[in-house]
């Protein structure tokens, strides 16, 4: 059966991840449960051995912290020396990176890969080290301490108590090639331990001490296990792929975390990831919100883009949705990405919404028919409560608070004034009133502040007993509380629609501007004017300087700069090609370089980034929040987009010249062939009639033959005479000498030769006595009006030519004029391109469409200029206008 | 009776030394310097054979060929560039009989021309026999000789050898020996062509490394060697 055979072939895509390994260094990581079990020693052991077989190891850096044995095991490796590095006064040693890519040996050993760098190092964290010297192919060994990894941290710091700060991404160790399990029992390392063979710094000492507790021990071990289990079984699995050994192995799962914007969206996130790694899953954190209430809250957005960086960090895919109908939408998407299970946290919805409608998690469970779904409880000590509402800014509270308690105030006035003239049975509307007032104007939390004001002061100075806050009769506080009742509750509803708008208002301002600048955007056509109107929008949205840079010849380069001063120090410059290279932003509150004031992004296109960006914040110290970040992104989509529709443009106009130039070239080749041929052919068809019939021709007819080949000889000359001219012009071979040059005799001169060539026609001449000298090349400048004489014999229609002569201010002026039916005013300019040939009257092709390109190259390398004009006189007739600066004649030549 | 000939080129001097040319070997001339004269003279003047340059100031010499085989059989024999071998084939198929390439020798042109002249006058009377270089063709018999010893063809192979002995001296483009002997299914196929001339003259020349019988025209097609 065909078909069963085609199956057991091997995965393309496992052999495909094969194939892109060898374009990394490979990474072999000795993973411990516990800081003391012996990785260093099992990882320099290793290394001896290889480096005893040859292989160029190289010792990056490794702590022995004074211990003997592992001491003794570094002696014969090579040891990369540490930088050294200030840091708060003092001098603490760091491994040098750029020492270690420049070294570039096969394999290099670096310890302990969740520690954190100094402030001034390119990284802050090892592991992003790690990764650069596997960008550059070299193979790396690393140890590292179970709870050091981003998915366990929080399982670690609940089972152990202790937080952990350093933590490496899983995806680092998924990435790993190797993964090495060095591994004693609790028991033994709490013996190495009391032995003091495990290294403690002496300041942790004895919180670290806490830590080695069997208990402890035995969970972390456990979790080493389990894990380096887990990738056994992944590996097995490749295995089988690669090798195309049949099944069974697992069919793909495919899992959906779906969170809210609250605080348990990372726990959520995390027990996704777990969940994923341990049913060998791919999954995907999704965020729903209804569509119309797009969250708007900054704290709630930046628990969202944490719990999706937390993702990524852990290996999965983010996905924001947005409906009217959030479960029908989530499940629409887990049905289109073929999710087998979705996670779901419980506490997404209120009390109200619950009791009305379930909750979310319910609705999910209720409609997906054929997925799984969990429902997750974040556990109170994982997580604070959930705040439900929103925290107000100070600075818009205070307002609100004041203009609450005004208005009740004002309520209360009003209230006073109202009952001295009419006996009101109920002033509750006059309160609801400035509840309204605050809700529109100041929003939900002044509206709430004055509901309970008013609450208040309606029960003191109106209801009886006045003035004070009890309530006397039974139905005076019921109709207080249904008030209270009221009044929040349109409150609530008016200020948020209040802050609703408010939100789209901002938003509308946020698209317009937008919308604003990508129109100047699409003005522009040339790069300078794109980053110059995008360094403009930019330096408002930003606050401080902004660098645009694009690569030249190789190397980025400062385009555009606001102030246009600013200047890029060296660092800054590494940040900008390290955001341009990687694609990554750098810079600024990022892992890379990130004490520079400045941060870089790269300009992406489709078809790659095109440039980098870099700008210096305002307020170094804050983080950026989400809405300035979206800002942002929406700048640097669309400058990326004008960048590239710039360059393109450029590339097309290059492609025009170039296919121009093909067409030229084309052009050329076949003029050049007829040009070639034609009077070759007609010498050897006369030569070969000559020999051939000779004796059948009469003597006049021989004759005749004979005059044919000569004067097809001479039209041969002329014709490569001036292909030679044209190259010399090209070439820049053309030496001009700078005589002093009577135009006068240079004309008679032409008027000669032209009678002795074409005869025939009359010139006329009239040169102006006051015809000044000129500076330049007498025999060129014969050449050219030889040339422009021969044009008028040929188009000019037998009816001569005339030459005129004189001077013209600071310039000589000469014109040699035909009157021939002239050249249409469209070609008036490219009469004077290369091979552009005017027709004859008769209709023929004449010339080489050489004569008048030669005329211009030679009139311009003697500094003077040419032109054609039409028509010339009575309508009819070209007129060839030269002009030259006149020369100064030094004074006090002999007479 | 004199054959009248019609020059049609649009160059002074290629007039000049062809009517000289033509006329001392016994030709009456007639000249075109352009295509519209051309056409009408080959309707009104009745030339026996048409020179034509496909290069004409008015209209492309390709137009006049098409225009002209409307109304008229005379063999035309083009004047074509070397290095504008399309050109060259174009014309060829839409009914030139021969071509020559400038630059050209007198000689050349006048061989073409006899051939052109002898093959329009034997459009009637198809000639029954061929004999160059020791080969002997025996159309009506279906015979092949070399040496005297009779050659073994393939149907395919005598076909291809017919049609060429029908234009010897002539040349035969690509297409119009793949149309006449394989049919208009394999036009395109001159691989095979190529393959099937290889054989015949395995089988025919003398020396078939050197062949003196089926000459190549590089791009355009072959011609019978005829004696000329």
């Amino acid at each position: 059966m065909p078909d069963a055979y085609d199956d057991r072939r091997p995965d393309p895509d496992a052999l495909l991840a094969l194939t892109d390994n060898n374009k990394r260094g490979k990474l072999k990581v000795f993973l411990g449960a516990a800081p003391g079990v012996g990785k260093t020693f099992a990882m320099l052991q290793n290394a001896r051995r290889l480096k005893a077989d040859g292989v160029d190891v190289l010792v990056g850096l490794v702590e022995t912290h004074g211990r003997s044995e592992t001491a003794v095991l570094l002696e014969g490796l090579d040891l990369l020396p540490r930088r050294q590095v200030n840091y708060r006064g003092g001098i603490i040693e760091e491994f040098d990176l750029d020492a270690a890519l420049a070294r570039k040996p096969k394999l290099i050993v670096v310890d302990e890969l969740a520690h954190t760098n100094a402030p001034d190092c390119r990284h802050p964290k090892r592991w992003q080290d790690v990764e650069e010297l596997l960008d550059a192919r070299i193979d790396v060994w690393t140890a590292l301490n179970i709870q050091h990894l981003e998915s366990l941290a929080d399982v670690v710091s609940h089972v152990t108590g202790i937080v952990v700060r350093e933590t490496v991404p899983d995806r680092v160790l998924a990435g790993a090639q190797d993964v090495v399990l060095v591994d004693i029992t609790p028991g033994e390392l709490i013996q190495r331990l009391h032995e003091g063979k495990v290294y403690l710094p002496q300041t942790a000492r004895r919180a670290t001490q806490n830590f080695f507790t069997p208990r402890n021990l035995t969970a972390l071990r456990e979790l080493a296990l389990r894990r380096t289990a887990d990738r056994v079984d992944d590996q097995m699995v490749d295995f089988l792929r690669q090798g195309a050994i049949e099944g069974p192995w697992e069919t793909s799962d495919h899992l959906l975390v779906s969170v809210a914007a609250d605080e348990h969206a990372g726990i959520l996130v995390r027990k996704g990831g777990r969940l994923a790694t341990r049913l060998n899953a791919s999954w995907v954190v999704v965020h729903v919100e209804r569509r119309g209430h797009e969250e708007s809250d900054p704290t709630r957005l930046k628990q969202i883009d944490d719990a999706f960086s937390l993702a990524e960090r852990l290996g999965g895919q983010t996905q924001r949705l947005s409906a009217t109908d959030m479960v029908a939408e989530l499940l629409r998407y887990a049905r289109r990405e073929n999710a087998t299970q979705i996670v779901v946290g419980r506490s997404r919805s209120g009390w109200l919404r619950r009791l009305m409608g379930g909750s979310f998690p319910g609705a999910v469970v209720r409609q997906a028919a054929d997925i799984a779904i969990h429902v997750v409880t974040a556990s109170r000590d994982e997580a604070p409560p959930a705040r439900r509402w929103p925290h107000p800014e100070t600075k818009r509270f205070w307002p609100g608070f004041v203009a609450a308690a005004v208005a009740v105030a004002a309520a209360v006035g009003v209230g006073e004034g109202l009952t001295q003239f009419l006996t009101l049975p109920n002033l509750s509307m006059v309160f609801l009133l400035a509840v309204l007032a605050c809700a529109a104007r100041y929003g939900l939390w002044s509206a709430v502040a004055a509901s309970f004001l008013s609450f208040l002061a309606y029960n003191f100075f109106f209801i009886p007993p006045i003035y004070t806050f009890t309530v006397a009769e039974p139905q005076e506080l019921l109709a207080l509380l249904v008030f209270l009742l009221v009044a929040v509750s349109t409150g609530t509803l008016a200020g948020r629609v209040h802050d609703q708008a408010q939100a789209v208002r901002q938003r509308a301002e946020h698209s317009e501007s937008l919308y604003d600048f990508s129109r100047k955007l699409a003005g522009a056509a040339k790069l300078d004017d794109v980053l110059w109107a995008a360094a403009a929008h930019l330096q408002k949205t930003v606050g401080g300087s902004v660098a645009f840079l694009i690569p030249e010849d190789g190397d980025l380069q400062v385009r555009i700069a606001w102030p246009p001063d600013a200047e890029l120090n060296e660092g800054e410059m590494s940040a900008a090609r390290w955001a341009f290279a990687k694609n990554e932003i750098a810079g600024w509150r990022t892992n890379t370089l990130p004490n520079l004031a400045k941060q870089f992004r790269p300009l992406v296109t489709p078809r790659g980034p095109v440039g980098a960006l870099g700008f210096e914040p305002m307020a170094r110290g804050e983080a950026p929040t989400p809405e300035f970040e979206r800002a942002l992104n929406a700048i640097l989509e669309q400058t990326a987009l004008a960048v590239d529709r710039s360059l393109l443009i450029g590339e097309a106009v290059r492609a025009a010249a170039l296919e121009d130039n093909e067409k030229l070239r084309t052009t050329l080749l076949a003029s050049l062939s007829h040009d070639l041929r034609t009077p070759l052919a007609s010498i050897a068809g006369a030569v070969s009639t000559l020999r051939q019939l000779r004796d059948k021709l009469s003597p006049a007819k021989a004759d005749e033959l004979l005059e044919s080949v000569e004067e097809e000889t001479e039209r041969l000359t002329r014709f490569i005479a001036n292909l030679l001219d044209m190259s010399r012009i090209e070439s820049g071979a053309l030496k001009v000498k700078q005589d002093y040059v009577d135009i006068a005799d240079c004309i008679r001169a032409a008027v000669e030769r032209g009678k002795k060539s074409f005869g025939g026609s009359s010139v006329e001449t009239s040169v102006a006595a006051d015809l000044p000298y000129i500076r330049g090349d007498a025999h060129l400048l014969e050449q050219v009006l030889f040339n422009l004489l021969d044009n008028a014999h040929k188009y000019g229609g037998g009816a001569g030519a005339i030459i005129h002569a004189r001077r013209e201010g600071e310039h000589a002026y000469i014109s040699v004029t035909d009157e021939g039916p002239g050249i249409k005013p469209a070609d008036l300019t490219r009469v004077f391109e290369k091979f552009y040939r005017g027709g004859r009257p008769d209709g023929r092709k004449a010339g080489t469409g050489l004569g008048l390109s030669i005329c211009k190259g030679l009139v311009e390398a003697m500094g003077g200029k040419i032109e054609a004009q039409s028509p010339a006189v009575r309508r009819r007739g070209t007129r060839i206008v030269l002009r030259f600066p006149a020369a100064k004649i030094k004074e006090g030549l002999p007479a | 009776m004199k054959q009248r000939v019609l020059i049609v080129d649009d160059e002074e001097q290629i007039l000049k030394f062809l009517t000289t040319a033509l006329e001392a070997s016994d030709y009456e001339v007639i000249r075109a310097e352009n295509g519209r004269q051309a056409l009408h003279l080959i309707a009104t003047a009745a030339p026996d054979l048409v020179v034509l340059d496909l290069g004409l100031p008015d209209i492309d010499g390709k137009e006049v060929l098409v225009k002209a085989r409307n109304f008229s059989v005379v063999p035309i024999i083009v004047l074509s560039a070397r290095d504008r071998e399309s050109e060259k084939i174009q014309a060829l198929d839409l009914g030139a009989n021969d071509f020559v390439e400038k630059p050209f020798k007198i000689g050349e042109l006048l061989a073409r021309l006899r051939v052109a002249a002898r093959l329009a006058a034997h459009e009637t009377t198809r000639p029954k026999n061929f004999e160059a270089d020791g080969l002997r063709v025996d159309l009506d018999r279906r015979l092949v000789m070399r040496a005297g010893q009779q050659v073994k063809l393939t149907p395919k192979e005598y076909e291809l050898l017919a049609f060429l002995v029908l234009h010897a001296g002539r040349v035969a483009t690509h297409h119009q020996i793949l149309l006449h002997v394989w049919g208009q299914a394999h036009v395109h196929d001159t691989q095979y062509l190529r393959v099937f001339v290889g054989q015949l003259r395995a089988k025919i020349e003398a020396q078939p490394d050197t062949p003196r019988l089926i000459l190549t025209e590089p791009g355009v097609g072959y011609r019978l060697w005829d004696g000329e």
